[in-house]
């Protein structure tokens, strides 16, 4: 079967006019509303966050890698563990998962923009500047003319921790305040992918045709609106209790803590599924580019996915078997959360029949993309572990449970984005990274990860309580936790060589072309970085994959999808 | 082809521009005041008043923004192509067997064999327990009470002359543990010695065991702690190699029945749709949808 050369007419030119004056680039970038600005905003303003709590992850692991250490006060480790937790979930997680979705649905489906371009610049506004808010805490947390105090309730700040006896001062407000300015924002974003998503595909592009990536971001951006919303309910409720003197989570004056509970996990845990939704779009289109076969299963995996949106909205109370509840209300969440296992055992067998007799590649991205499914794996049986209602009494406030958690926040949401970087990098900056470094990076990531979080739920089984601040020498913990901290910067080196990749190839990187991984979705059809309008052409499309038919004319994949 | 997948028509009037939303401050103006009026009750009341001042700036410039007419800024199509080609001319199709679907185990045995196996090999490991109780602490009730006994606290420090004498209790409970794990082990034995490559009976005899009681030996320290000082594991391993033999003998001696998997999704609903076996003449065969492979030159 011959090649087939395709010029694509006036539809795609070259990347940004150059630009002027440092000021000029730096106000182009401020007012812009154009998608691909703004994903890119918003994964350098969640990359630096990255960094930030990655940093204090570093001080945490110091902290704990001794016995009776006093590397950081007590408060002061209080602080930076909850601000790791929520900095992780809010300012890191979120930012680049829609910073992603910002920059790649459009051009999946062969738009111009976002359904809302002035929304969508809004929606990333606001989400930096609750960031910000939340940081100046730091310095802030008394008001402008007194000291500061960061939030140091953990981050699901439970009540009645958080009620004005308990934690005087401005930090739970900046905490509550900051977040409910962030979730504004990306509430804004969720809907602008929604409308983009249902109204503005090229066409031909049907909802069956879409690129799974695209899929998922749907399903996450619907979740997003029914997730978000319930926090920001909990919140404006505390705020109330701490500033208006009402109870709705004062037990002594007839509230209700455990009410804050059901409000922090009914967000919380679809919250999860809304950060590893999008780690199983970017596989989706990374592992079968690599395995150079068409997806296995795509309704298959349209379907779990959309189970798995559908389900996580009726698991929150898995978080709370500790709590004490009825065997009823036990034994139901025990066996929703059991759902999930299936929903996601169907996606892990279709990556794997994907890659099945395909020829792989094994770049960079498809490394990363290997280690996910493996993760993926892991990390869903220490779930169903959790699931059950006796082990998670046992393990729940123990490192077992931050061990599992950072096995599915870690080793498959973190993964995945380092896959989706070195994949997408050279269509946003036209430049290849660094292949050598990128090896690198994999490689001491993925040691340094199982180093830190497979010895972590031994420290865990062996009744290390989550939250602490040291522990005496006579525990049986030593040498785990040291273990624990040297994987923990083991893995700081890499995400370092990673920056620098990420710095070095910009400049100095292999010029990437339209096209380097020889990919099947439309964002490979505009040059590397698109031009500003993306296509000058509206796009028609057949199948599931454009560019393998437009590739392969004598044999499209059109002839094939009913 | 381009002319199939493109839609060639240019989408502004003078095909050399494309009309975009144009850049604007007021979305960011609105953004930082609604962040300081958040940040007002945290710092002082001036700063809650500026948020508001912003807020109202940022919504009064955006509607002038899009209201009566939304602004709009006209971007240059470059002229650069790009063609769209694969570095892999080659399209090979996975040769597939027309037995590739007919999955392993193409053939395996009854449920009634596992039972079988199960019971034999139930049998069969009594004996070297019963010698090790014998042996070891002059009871044959002692492994028995063990194996009761396991979930038991009160059993957790009772003294060896408590754990050999007999108790109704506990002999109970041993025989109804023994019974349903040999069941269940030996239907697993009858579904997955099929499967086994080579030699059954001796992987499923010697080698499932031998990893089985090193993951239990590893693992019961942690369980049951008092459980484990008491486990002679070489005696203990003894016994699973007598099960896993006995019962994989017993079932590899049972006659094999297919399994169906090779037959067609419609065949093995019992649906008598001949239509729904064959394949669209212009799409290959089912069996080959999906299973494309390029392969460079």
């Amino acid at each position: 079967m011959a090649d087939q050369t395709v010029p694509l007419g006036n539809s795609l030119g070259a990347a940004y006019p150059s630009s002027g004056t440092f000021l000029e680039w730096l106000h182009s970038w401020v007012v812009t509303v154009d998608h691909k600005k703004l994903g890119i905003l918003y994964i350098a303003y969640g990359l630096f966050f990255l960094l930030v709590a990655g940093a204090e992850a570093m001080v945490i692991r110091y902290q704990l890698a001794f016995p009776n250490n006093h590397f950081v006060s007590p408060e002061a480790y209080n602080q930076i563990f909850t601000m790791h937790g929520t900095t992780m979930v809010f300012l890191a997680g979120m930012p680049i998962i829609f910073g992603l979705a910002n920059y790649m649905v459009p051009l999946m489906i062969g738009a111009r923009d976002m359904a809302f371009p002035r929304l969508n610049a809004f929606s990333f506004w606001l989400t930096a500047f609750g960031g910000l808010l939340l940081y100046f805490s730091f310095i802030g947390g008394f008001g402008l003319y007194g000291m500061g105090n960061a939030p140091d309730a953990g981050w699901f700040a439970y009540a009645p921790l958080t009620g004005s006896a308990f934690s005087p001062g401005h930090s739970m407000d900046y905490w509550a305040l900051a977040l409910i300015v962030a979730g504004f924002g990306t509430l804004g974003t969720a809907i602008n992918i929604v409308a983009t998503t249902l109204s503005m595909r090229c066409r031909g592009m049907t909802l069956t045709r879409m690129p799974l990536f695209v899929w998922l971001m749907l399903i996450v951006s619907a979740m997003t609106l029914l997730t978000i919303t319930p926090l920001t309910a909990a919140q404006v409720m505390l705020l109330l209790d701490r500033y208006l003197g009402a109870h709705f989570f004062d037990a002594q004056a007839g509230g209700a803590p455990m009410l804050w509970i059901h409000f922090f996990w009914i967000f919380g845990h679809p919250e999860v599924y809304v950060l590893v939704l999008p780690a199983f779009a970017i596989a989706n289109e990374v592992i079968p580019v690599f395995s150079r076969k068409a997806i296995f299963g795509y309704p298959a995996m349209v379907a779990a996915s959309a189970g798995i949106g559908f389900v996580s909205f009726t698991v929150w109370a898995h978080h709370m078997f500790t709590v004490g509840m009825s065997w009823v209300g036990n034994t139901f969440f025990v066996l929703s959360t059991m759902v999930v296992g299936i929903f996601t055992g169907i996606k892990i067998f279709n990556w794997i029949a994907t890659m099945w007799g395909g020829s792989i590649v094994f770049a960079t991205p498809m490394l990363f993309c290997i280690a996910f499914v493996f993760q993926m794996l892991l990390a869903g049986l220490t779930g169903i572990m959790l699931s059950v209602a006796p082990w998670d009494w046992q393990l729940h406030n123990s490192y077992f449970l931050i061990a599992h958690f950072h096995y599915v926040l870690v080793g498959v949401i973190v993964i995945a984005i380092f896959a989706a970087f070195y994949y997408w990098y050279p269509k946003a900056t036209g430049r290849m990274l660094s292949e050598r470094l990128g090896k690198w990076h994999f490689w001491l990531f993925v040691i340094g990860f199982h180093v830190t979080f497979d010895t972590m739920h031994f420290v865990g089984i062996l009744g290390m309580p989550r939250s602490i601040y040291t522990y005496q020498a006579d525990r049986g913990w030593n040498t785990l936790n040291l273990v624990i901290s040297l994987g923990a910067f083991l893995q700081g080196i890499a995400v370092a060589i990673f920056v620098w990749n990420l710095i070095y190839s910009y400049f100095r990187g292999q010029e990437a072309g339209s096209d380097p991984w020889d990919a099947w979705t439309l964002e490979w059809a505009t040059p590397s970085p698109p031009p500003a309008y993306n296509f000058a052409t509206e796009p028609e499309v057949r199948s599931r994959r454009p560019l393998w038919d437009l590739k392969h004319p004598s044999d499209p994949d059109w002839k094939y999808e009913a | 082809m381009a002319d199939e997948n493109i839609h060639a028509q240019p989408q502004h009037a003078d095909g050399k521009h494309i009309q975009l939303p144009a850049p604007t401050a007021w979305p960011i103006v609105l953004a930082f005041g609604c962040t300081m009026a958040a940040a007002g009750p945290l710092t002082s009341t001036g700063i809650g008043i500026l948020g508001g001042v912003m807020m109202l700036a940022g919504c009064i410039g955006w509607f002038r923004e899009v209201l009566p007419h939304e602004h709009h800024e006209q971007v240059e199509i470059l002229d650069r192509p790009v063609v769209v080609a694969s570095r892999r001319a080659l399209v090979e199709r996975i040769q597939l067997d027309p037995r590739h679907r007919a999955h392993v185990p193409v053939e395996t045995y009854p449920v009634l064999s596992g039972i079988k196996g199960g019971i034999a090999g139930g049998v069969a490991m009594i004996i070297p327990a019963l010698i090790y109780g014998e042996i070891a602490e002059h009871s044959i009730w002692y492994p028995v009470n063990l194996l009761g006994g396991a979930g038991v606290i009160n059993w957790q420090h009772a003294p060896n002359a408590v754990i050999a004498a007999f108790h109704w209790d506990t002999f109970l409970i041993a025989i109804a543990i023994h019974i349903i794990t040999c069941l269940l082990v030996g239907l697993l034995y009858g579904a997955m010695l099929p499967m086994l490559p080579r030699h059954p009976v001796l992987l499923g005899g010697i080698l499932a065991p031998l990893l089985w009681t090193g993951l239990l030996h590893s693992f019961m320290g942690v369980i049951n702690p008092a459980l484990a000082d008491r486990i002679a594991w070489g005696w203990f391993l003894v016994s699973q190699v007598t099960f896993g033999v006995t019962a994989g003998i017993v079932v590899a001696r049972q006659e094999r029945i297919p399994t169906g998997q090779s037959l067609p999704f419609a065949a093995r609903l019992g649906i008598e749709a001949p239509g729904l076996l064959l394949s669209r003449p212009d799409a290959g065969s089912p069996v080959d949808k999906n299973k494309d492979r390029e392969d460079r030159h």
